[in-house]
């Protein structure tokens, strides 16, 4: 099954025909069956389906942080199937940004360390970063707290930390895996708002996972999954 | 510099685990130090006292060291006095002494006893012996006696006891000459001495060279014994000296020193051996509370790695991880090493005598900027490797397994 946008030629993410079966002892359980998709530049898209689905999965895929069993993964036009564990690596750090359901900070890292993390890893000089990790966290409201902790933060202080961290170096492709799962909904409200705002102000493609209806307002589309397939 | 501060913030994660972690490195390093520091003074003491005992170089008749002799004297040197004066002259040696060595009986009268004798020059000899030889009665043997005095003798301890003895007793010594005849001579106990070693008390006399000689009936001597300003230069003073006499041959002190060799030989194995127990049990301290450290890190490790670390860096944060825990503990180590090191100096602790002496000596520790700089390391780099050994696989695992683990 396939979920593909119009011009093909500029698309950012490809997948065609991706299998992935996972072994659970004796038995196999597919995960993903012939999955293809084809996501645009700036596009914001929720994928939405019940536990088991193959969410989790599809983003992991999409994320580059697992394989395919079979079929083919494009980012930008290049096969990533043919590239390296290390070069897999690098792609992720210059194109990909995460943001998890439990927000995944380093807790000995204060919140503009966390956020800098990403950026030092791409070489970008002292002066660079802290210039780009001050304007992201001014951008969401968090300019105050740099020198906190994560515990030190509240849940919706973390996931702004995560937002922050997962853009700050302008990826082309976010992976978000219910970002408002573990938020009360005015916190949920406001990160929604953020997550859109920003993305749209980078211009970065969002692939989010999400049961949360207020989110999928706003995205450009919204595709679901079922048993490894795609609606 | 990131990467160092980052490790540094994950040691402080779990204080008390990192804190004992560091104490059970600097209790081993401290060990390390105090034991091989012991180790290096009693080296250094056994050294000294063989090289004073024996002098750093000993010339000899080419024979001497290898064939027994058919008659006293047989392979003894000619013409000490200008081998004397011409070794004197080289800066490096402080002074060579003669000596003749003899053996024979002594007796006083009523009973007779082996004795194992040295003549000697006594204004060098007694001087070089230092704390090697205790006058225990009376005194040294004169350095200058007078022609018609009758001759002196020094006696160990145990043989004086055995001959009733004491300063002033007359003694007889009866020896074999050069020519095979025996001889005997009546000499004065002028003191009694001991060299720490009851068996060679037992057995000991000292006189001096003109007495020993006009005993054996020569005026050769067995050996000349050279005192170098600085044991180091020893090897190539022996060189020299074997160049200077190329029809004679010339041992080191530690050709002679089998005390030193023996007991050189059996620390090495004993502290060798605590030495590797020690770095063993700090291996695997380190190893332990990386490998909690690695477990417990697991999900960070997978988002670390989804945000584009490679596993390179992940094992490199561990062994920096390693490197600090070592490296304090071992700094830790070290301060207290000092901090013993000075007490023990200051406290002038003794040690019990060694099997087959009856004298003690100090127990004191040497510093040793190379045991030191060598312990260090090796406990730094046993740390990085530990660090490696653990968190190898983890970072090398499947980012999504590490994401989910529980």
């Amino acid at each position: 099954m396939s979920a593909d946008a119009t011009t093909p030629d500029a698309a950012l993410l490809r997948l065609s025909d991706v299998t992935k079966t996972y072994r659970m002892g004796e038995e196999t359980v597919p995960a993903l069956r012939e999955v293809s998709l084809t996501m645009q530049p700036g596009e914001f898209t929720a994928l939405m389906g019940p536990s088991g689905s193959g969410k989790s999965t599809m983003l992991n895929i999409c994320g580059l942080i697992d394989h395919p069993d079979s079929g083919k993964v494009e980012l930008e036009g290049d096969n990533i199937g043919l590239l390296a564990e290390q070069a897999l690596t690098l792609v992720r750090r210059e194109k990909i940004g995460f943001i998890f359901q439990g927000f995944n900070l380093v807790p000995v890292m204060t919140t503009f360390e966390n956020v800098e993390y990403p950026l030092f890893l791409s070489g970008i000089p002292a002066q660079e970063r802290r210039r780009r990790v001050s304007d992201i966290l001014a951008k969401v409201g968090l300019a105050e707290l740099e020198r906190r902790r994560p515990d030190e933060l509240s849940g919706g202080q973390r996931q702004r930390v995560a937002i922050a961290r997962a853009l700050v170096k302008a990826p082309k492709l976010i992976i978000a895996d219910e970002p408002t799962a573990n938020l009360d909904s005015a916190t949920s409200s406001q990160i929604v708002g953020v997550m859109h705002e920003l993305g749209r102000m980078i211009g970065t493609t969002f692939l989010i996972a999400t049961h949360d209806p207020r989110l999928t307002l706003l995205c450009d589309r919204v595709i679901t999954m079922n048993d490894g397939v795609l609606q | 510099m990131k990467w160092l501060i980052f490790a540094g913030k994950n040691i402080l994660r779990n204080r008390r685990r990192s804190l004992i972690t560091i104490l059970i490195t600097a209790v081993g390093s401290a060990g390390i130090l105090i034991g091989g520091g012991f180790a290096l003074f009693t080296y250094e003491s056994l050294r000294e006292m063989a090289a004073r005992d024996s002098g750093h170089l000993i010339v000899a008749h080419k024979n001497f060291f290898t064939i027994d002799e058919d008659t006293p004297m047989q392979y003894g040197l000619d013409n000490v006095a200008e081998m004397k004066k011409r070794l004197e002259q080289d800066a490096g040696v402080r002074m060579a002494l003669p000596r003749v060595q003899f053996s024979g009986l002594i007796s006083n009268g009523d009973k007779s006893s082996v004795f194992v004798g040295m003549g000697v020059d006594p204004g060098g000899e007694f001087y070089t012996k230092g704390p090697a030889l205790t006058i225990v009665s009376g005194a040294t043997l004169s350095s200058a006696p007078k022609v018609d005095a009758p001759a002196e003798i020094l006696l160990g301890t145990e043989l004086a006891r055995q001959m009733k003895a004491t300063p002033g007793s007359v003694l007889t010594l009866l020896s074999t000459t050069t020519a095979g005849s025996l001889n005997a001579l009546d000499v004065t106990v002028r003191g009694t001495v001991t060299v720490g070693v009851p068996d060679v008390d037992k057995r000991l006399v000292y006189v001096d060279i003109a007495t020993a000689q006009r005993l054996l009936l020569t005026d050769k001597v067995s050996t000349l014994s050279v005192y170098l300003k600085d044991t180091n230069q020893t090897d190539m003073m022996r060189s020299q000296v074997s160049t200077l006499f190329p029809r004679q041959s010339v041992q080191t002190w530690r050709d002679q020193a089998y005390y030193y060799t023996a007991v050189r030989s059996l620390y090495n194995r004993i502290f060798g051996l605590l030495g590797i127990v020690i770095v063993v049990m700090v291996a695997f301290a380190i190893s332990n509370t990386l490998a909690m450290a690695v477990v417990e890190r697991t999900r960070e490790i997978g988002t670390l790695r989804a945000l584009g670390t490679l596993p390179r860096q992940i094992v490199r944060v561990f062994a920096l991880e390693g490197i600090i825990l070592g490296g304090v503990g071992s700094l830790c180590g070290m301060l207290a090493s000092l901090a013993i090191t000075f007490v023990f100096l200051l406290a002038d602790f003794q040690m019990p005598p060694p099997p087959g002496r009856s004298v003690g000596y100090p127990l004191q520790i040497n510093f040793s900027p190379l045991l030191y700089l060598l312990t260090t390391l090796a406990l730094v780099l046993l740390s990085v490797a530990a660090a490696w050994f653990v968190s190898r696989k983890m970072a090398a695992k499947p980012i999504v397994e590490a994401l989910t683990h529980v």
